[in-house]
């Protein structure tokens, strides 16, 4: 085992934390701020990677250049999500729990669709740039992985300024403190839900494009992307932005130490035990107060 | 309250109870004597299914349905079932009808280890953690070489005809189905189920008039798990061989609370209803039109029920003005 192996499989842990934040971003401000579980998110992402693909196969579109079209398909999906589906059970007893069931059998139905159209076969996206290597002395980072933290670095970053600096972000951090409160003074709370629900799903579809330049995709491949967007939303505290990326950044960490040492499936064990224990101690996550 | 509901229960014994107490008892006897017409296999295979997902939602019931807290793990504890019963039989060859049931006391004794700590955990933090719960079970038993690993697990087969064995399949997971159901019918009649549904409405109040929340909870969970642990020995037998991949799918938890919730989770009755029509429903689907396309109507009526009769099935008929006056009269 030597240094390089060590810091060659951190540095890979670490770009695809990134991208396991961005995944799970949109989902923890869906639970923080509307208090809506959404299990689809990772089919979405997995529908925006599915989308970006056939952009890139039929259309001979490169996956960066398409993004802003799946960007904008995945918003409108989630607003009419929103509205079918959401936002007739938002006055549930419980919202959240329903919420959850819902959109699990929304995963079913969107998972099985892709199967049904696109056959359950892997696929990888395969841009020209992806397949080499960068080199910094003797240590490889691969494209692939590097262009998705990129990606997911500038998706959360323009995440965090809308909702800092614009006035319809303002007015989602305002709904989300006090319902009440932001329609008396004017907010439109319904158009808010369905613009964070929209953003939501749309900062899925980014991730699902960042994921498939690391690895192969299928419609069931969902499941496991869901179990690491909790992973990375617990481990970061629901609807907290800042924690979300601190999150994924720890996990890739975690990810990149136990890879060097362990065979790959242990990993996701060691992950999902861990999580199991936080659920157990810290329900809050783990940079919360 | 609960002398209340006890007249209830005494005021509803009229005739029309009396009469559904026969008719109930005819189906099941001719439901026991239907392998005499001798039926193709198919028709045994189907309802074989249709028995188990009845045991099972049942049995999931009495901690999803009754304590509200929704488990997505019982996939885990019927596949220790299966897995222990084939474990005995290989090693020690001993048959399954026979370990069947130290199969449900292993798959009890997980449940009490896990259970410990996992309902200390409530609401979605709770079906979070069964969810991983179940996934991180498939992926211990797919690398797991004492338990064949990736490639599975096979059963001796009964020495008997393909026939006789359905048969034999079929009246066992019956009679397991009718007894899990008065089980689970038992516990909604009794003190411990009035507790249970007491920690659904509210934990912190029940807990205050002096429910035991925790023991009660660690019970629910424990007899559930036990329940399911049966039926997976059964049906792992009945397969005749088990790979971590189809015995411990995600899915079948989710066809599970799709069947409680259709019929609805607070009565024994809806679980009962709900898996005899979507499970049957299924198998023609699958057989028929595809598996892909029979999840896909699924999941659109898990939504449906959901966001329509949110109290399921039973509820929504109960309610109806036909049956109300059908009722009265």
């Amino acid at each position: 085992m030597s240094a390089t192996h060590i810091i060659q499989s951190l540095i890979s842990g670490l770009l695809l934390g990134a991208i396991y934040a961005l995944l799970a971003v949109g989902f923890s401000l869906a639970w923080g701020t509307m208090k809506v579980m959404n299990i689809s998110h990772a089919a979405f992402a997995v529908l925006g990677a599915y989308i970006a693909y056939w952009l890139f196969v039929l259309g001979k579109i490169d996956p960066l250049f398409s993004l802003p079209l799946v960007v904008l398909v995945l918003f409108i999906l989630g607003g009419v999500v929103y509205r079918l589906f959401i936002r007739p059970i938002t006055k549930a007893r419980e919202p959240l729990m329903a919420s959850m069931v819902v959109t699990f059998g929304l995963a079913i139905v969107v998972e099985n669709l892709m199967s049904y159209f696109w056959r359950p076969d892997p696929r990888i996206l395969k841009p020209p740039y992806t397949g080499s290597s960068l080199f910094i002395g003797e240590i490889a980072v691969s494209q692939g992985p590097l262009i998705g933290f990129v990606l997911a670095a500038i998706a959360i970053t323009l995440l965090y300024f809308f909702l800092r600096n614009t006035y319809t972000g303002k007015a989602v951090q305002a709904t989300w403190q006090n319902p009440i409160g932001a329609a008396l003074v004017g907010v439109n709370t319904e158009r808010v839900s369905l613009i964070t629900f929209g953003l939501s799903i749309a900062s899925a579809g980014v991730a699902g494009v960042a994921m498939s330049f690391i690895y192969a995709f299928y419609p069931p491949v969902q499941m496991i992307w869901t179990l690491f967007v909790f992973l990375v939303t617990i481990v970061g505290g629901v609807g907290s932005l800042i924690g979300t990326a601190a999150a994924g950044l720890v996990i890739g960490f975690v990810i990149g130490i136990s890879a060097a040492f362990l065979p790959f499936i242990w990993v996701n064990v060691l992950l999902f035990g861990l999580l199991l224990l936080i659920l157990l101690f810290r329900p809050s996550g783990l940079f919360q107060a | 309250m609960v002398r209340e509901k006890a007249e209830n229960f005494k005021a509803n014994d009229g005739p029309i109870q009396k009469w559904s107490y026969v008719v109930v008892l005819c189906i099941i006897f001719l439901l026991f004597a239907f392998p005499l017409l001798k039926p193709p296999a198919y028709f045994l295979s189907l309802l074989f299914t249709v028995f188990m997902y009845i045991a099972l939602t049942e049995s999931w019931n009495i901690m999803g349905g009754y304590a509200g807290y929704i488990s997505l793990g019982h996939v885990t504890f019927f596949s220790i079932g299966a897995y222990t019963t084939a474990v005995f039989m290989n090693r020690l060859g001993v048959s399954p009808f026979a370990t069947a049931i130290p199969g449900g006391f292993v798959a009890a004794m997980v449940a009490a280890l896990v259970g410990i700590f996992l309902l200390k955990i409530r609401g979605a933090y709770f079906v979070i953690s069964t969810f991983l719960l179940a996934v991180v079970t498939h992926l211990v038993f797919m690398n797991w070489n004492f338990v064949g690993s990736s490639s599975g697990l096979w059963f001796k087969l009964l020495p008997v005809s393909i026939e006789v064995n359905r048969i034999i399949f079929y009246e066992v997971m019956l009679l397991l189905a009718i007894l899990i159901t008065l089980v689970a019918r038992w516990v909604e009649k009794s003190k411990f189920g009035v507790g249970l549904v007491a920690i659904r409405e509210d934990e912190d109040v029940a807990q205050s008039v002096g429910i035991h929340a925790p023991k009660l909870k660690l019970l629910a969970f424990i007899l559930s798990a036990f329940l399911a642990g049966i039926v997976g020995g059964i049906y792992g037998y009945y397969m005749s061989y088990i790979h971590p991949d189809t015995t411990f799918d995600i899915n079948i938890s989710l066809l599970i609370l799709l069947m409680a919730f259709f019929g609805g989770c607070r009565t024994w009755i809806g679980p009962l209803l709900g898996a005899t029509i979507l499970s049957s429903a299924n198998q023609v689907f699958v057989t028929f039109i595809g598996a892909e396309i029979s999840r896909i109507f699924y999941g659109l009526l898990l939504m449906v029920v959901i966001i329509f009769m949110p109290d399921g099935m039973i509820e929504h008929i109960k309610n109806s003005r036909v049956v109300k006056k059908w009722v009265a009269e």
